[in-house]
């Protein structure tokens, strides 16, 4: 990863200097820098330093980058949290309803809802969102960031949209696979049997069928909080949100290669955390998994 | 167009200096919410200024920023961009044009409490020059900067450099910073300068500047800035609409038309210094060939490729330097006409259809939608123009490589004549990347350079300029306008050609 970083052609010293400059300028930048150094040199020393946590420091502000991403993370942790919380809200509701009455009204409406979701782009409809609530509306701020403790209700209030547009994208995505999986625990046998012993329908849903569909989600849900954890980047610009997409998205274009390397450190980490917690779930949703 | 240019005019004439406007208590306007209470203004600047460190860093949100924080020794004039006193209060330069004298002046305070003087000026510069900071090239004439007692400062140099004002106070890429500033502070993160606003706090939402009461022109009459990232324009424009700002330059230029009748926004224009431009690669053959480059800027129709890039805000212009400028040069040698320029490729011997690749970036996208116009019009003399479309930083390698047939770019903020033209068309220039040489453009160049004198300085650059647009080293298109928006009611700002932001003078409605 480190190397392929490098790889992309891109001089971070000529993006740092701008177009005016001399070589003796160059150079002094380049030894400051230590891109003059061997790749594997330059691997080790960052593989060195990264361990004791120090990821170096930003070619382009001048910042140490473990200070770049705190303070980020905040607004990204506060998105996806966000986001995944309007995706549930959605989906669950959505798509159980569209599997208890398969080919109703209520189902069709619930795909082609969905299907809208999955295929609008979010910079459209962010720019919507902005141009009615903020603009015409004027109910909510067009966009921006403050911290929870500073202002509680200017917090929610600049949330609100960023979180609906991602929230909405990943609801879409998450409805499905809801309906699919309802759909299939209610055809099992041990519903049928359930049912067949004249158990009330309340109980078989919640004990039988709920249950036995959540695996599914609980997958469908981490993978989509790792997605919104590693940045999203569209979002983030429209609605000035300062998360890590945009400081990725700062990097990749400056080549600012430290900042860049942090932050795919930190999408593996997150990654992976993810993954584990959601191997966790697993096992208090299905004791089976256990053995 | 025109009502604009007039409008931006009226405002600059009836401008409003509000030197001692009462100011009151700074109010901190990080966080707040809603913002825009405490007489504090609030601007929309498209991106987060990446440090501010002024001698290091290039990028222009961060000078957005550094404007109203630092001063220079001189500072462009906002009427006409010619060089006028501020931290320097009046200069001489001697007989031979090789020492300058500069009188500082007195009663400045840097934001720490700090006297200004001398030793600050001399810190400042050899810092710029030691360790080659990025605008070390600014002071390859100079051999030594020295203070003669406190108010003073002697600059001496190698050759006469007429352009030394615009050298040291274009921008505030050199701005004076208190004596072991580097030392003292952490100049990526902090600032003491002694500009109106002091540096109160920055994060990747806003930056914060706060009033400088003691400040020598007088302390502003607004109680602090903060400029908020709001990258998307459309978002921008309704945060100014709905008042959450007073103030922003991130306006797409397609909405200029429409924003004009606009009551709830103020929108002006002002033609920029900028200029746009088109180069071929004379590596690389038939682009060697002057026939070839003068049939493709005879096939260019420049009208046509401004309104598209940009919606018509933007001046076609055949050489560098814009309308309104004392060293503007009046040359049009070219009128788009696709028959002759068939008739010069035909004469070159050139075997068509003969494929150009056309190097464009979307780190300025106004640059690829020119190019398809550009191309469109290429077609019809038998040029396949293949245009590529790459991030700045590919681009700007393949540009140093030499790796490309022609390439479309702009260079931004230029004062001087040297500054538009030498560094590009002088043989070996460290911007000539299409590779130009000519012997009399070099004579003339370096004559232009040491010439004190002001109108014989303007003639020798003209005829620079006209060898330089005759062999077409710059196929030059356009210079485009400086576009900015504001609450209408807010006053004493005034839009600059060289989009520095100012917010000294500013009165919120």
């Amino acid at each position: 990863m480190f190397a392929l970083v490098q790889l992309v052609p891109g001089d971070p010293i000529r993006l740092a200097l701008g177009t005016r400059f001399d070589q003796e300028t160059y150079d002094a930048l380049l030894e400051r820098s230590g891109l003059d150094q061997p790749l594997v040199q330059q691997y080790v020393n960052w593989a060195g330093r990264a361990l004791t946590g120090d990821l170096g420091v930003s070619f382009r502000s001048g910042e140490t980058v473990t200070s770049q991403i705190a303070e980020r993370l905040p607004a990204t942790l506060t998105l996806a949290f966000a986001s995944i919380l309007v995706a549930l809200v959605i989906a669950v509701p959505l798509g159980t309803i569209s599997a208890l009455r398969p080919r109703s009204v209520v189902d069709r409406v619930a795909t082609v809802l969905s299907q809208f979701g999955i295929s609008v782009p979010e910079f459209w409809m962010a720019i919507v969102l902005i141009l009615v609530f903020a603009g015409t509306l004027g109910w909510l701020p067009s966009g921006g960031y403050v911290p929870l403790t500073d202002d509680p209700v200017g917090w929610l209030q600049r949330l609100v949209m960023p979180a609906v547009v991602t929230g909405v994208v990943s609801g879409s995505v998450i409805t499905r696979f809801v309906r699919s999986s309802v759909l299939e625990a209610l055809g099992a046998d041990h519903v049928r049997t359930a049912q067949a012993k004249g158990l009330p329908a309340r109980q078989v849903f919640t004990w039988h069928v709920l249950r036995n569909a959540l695996l599914p989600l609980v997958t469908i849900t981490g993978v989509q909080l790792a997605y919104l954890l590693s940045g999203v980047v569209v979002v983030e610009i429209v609605f000035s949100w300062p998360g890590l997409g945009q400081l990725a998205l700062q990097a990749v274009q400056a080549r600012d290669y430290p900042v860049l390397q942090g932050a795919i450190l930190l999408f593996a980490v997150v990654f992976l955390l993810i993954n584990l917690v959601v191997d966790v779930l697993y096992t208090a949703i299905d004791p089976r998994i256990r053995r | 167009m025109r009502s604009y240019r007039l409008l931006a005019l009226t405002t600059a004439g009836g401008l409003v200096l509000t030197a001692c406007g009462g100011g009151g208590e700074s109010v901190d306007t990080g966080g707040g919410g809603g913002g825009g209470g405490g007489g504090a203004l609030v601007a929309a600047v498209s991106a987060q200024p990446d440090q501010f460190d002024p001698h290091v860093t290039t990028a222009y949100p961060s000078f957005q920023v550094l404007e109203n924080v630092y001063d220079t020794l001189v500072v462009p004039s906002a009427e006409d961009l010619t060089f006028e006193p501020s931290l320097a209060e009046s200069w001489e330069t001697s007989e031979d044009g090789l020492t300058w004298t500069f009188t500082l002046r007195e009663g400045v305070t840097f934001h720490d409490g700090s006297e200004f003087d001398s030793a600050d000026v001399v810190y400042s510069y050899n810092r710029i020059i030691d360790e080659e900071l990025s605008n070390s090239f600014r002071f390859a004439n100079v051999e030594s900067v020295e203070a003669d007692g406190p108010q003073t400062v002697v600059i001496t140099l190698t050759q006469p450099t007429p352009n030394l004002l615009e050298r040291i106070g274009s921008f505030k890429g050199m701005a004076i910073l208190p004596e072991n500033a580097a030392e003292d502070l952490d100049l990526t993160t902090e600032a003491n300068g002694t500009g109106p606003f002091q540096l109160e706090s920055s994060n990747a939402s806003r930056t914060v500047l706060t009033a400088y009461e003691d400040h020598w022109g007088g302390a502003p009459s607004i109680d602090g800035v903060e400029f908020r990232y709001i990258t998307e324009p459309a978002a921008a424009l309704t945060a100014l609409r709905n008042g959450e700002v007073q103030w922003t330059d991130n306006v797409p230029p397609q909405q200029i038309e429409s924003l004009q009748d606009d009551d709830s926004v103020e929108l002006q224009t002002t033609p920029s210094v900028d200029y746009w431009y088109m180069s071929m690669n004379y590596a690389r053959p038939p682009f060697d060939n002057p026939a070839v480059r003068r049939a493709i800027a005879t096939a260019v129709d420049r009208e046509a490729v401004a309104e598209a890039a940009w919606f018509g805000a933007a001046q076609p212009n055949q050489t560098a330097i814009p309308e309104d400028s004392f060293f503007h040069y009046d040359y049009a040698p070219f009128q788009p006409d696709p028959d002759q320029a068939r008739q010069l490729l035909e004469q070159a011997g050139v075997q068509t259809p003969l494929t150009m690749g056309l190097m464009v970036t979307d780190e300025y996208p106004e640059t690829v939608t020119a190019a398809q116009v550009i191309a469109s019009q290429l077609e019809p003399i038998g040029i396949d123009v293949n245009i590529e479309t790459l991030d700045f930083a590919t681009w700007l390698d393949r540009q140093g490589q030499g790796d490309f047939d022609a390439f479309y770019l702009g260079w931004l903020g230029n004062l001087d004549p040297a500054a538009y033209y030498q560094e590009q068309h002088q043989t070996d220039g460290p911007n000539n990347y299409q590779g130009y040489s000519n012997p009399e453009v070099d004579r003339l160049l370096q004559q232009g350079a040491a010439e004190t004198d002001e109108d014989a300085r303007k003639a020798i650059y003209d005829q620079a300029a006209k060898i330089i647009v005759d062999d077409v080293s710059y196929l030059y298109l356009y210079n485009p306008d400086v576009v900015q928006a504001w609450a209408p009611g807010l006053s004493g700002y005034q839009i600059r050609a060289d989009k520095a932001i100012n917010f000294e003078g500013v009165e919120l409605p």
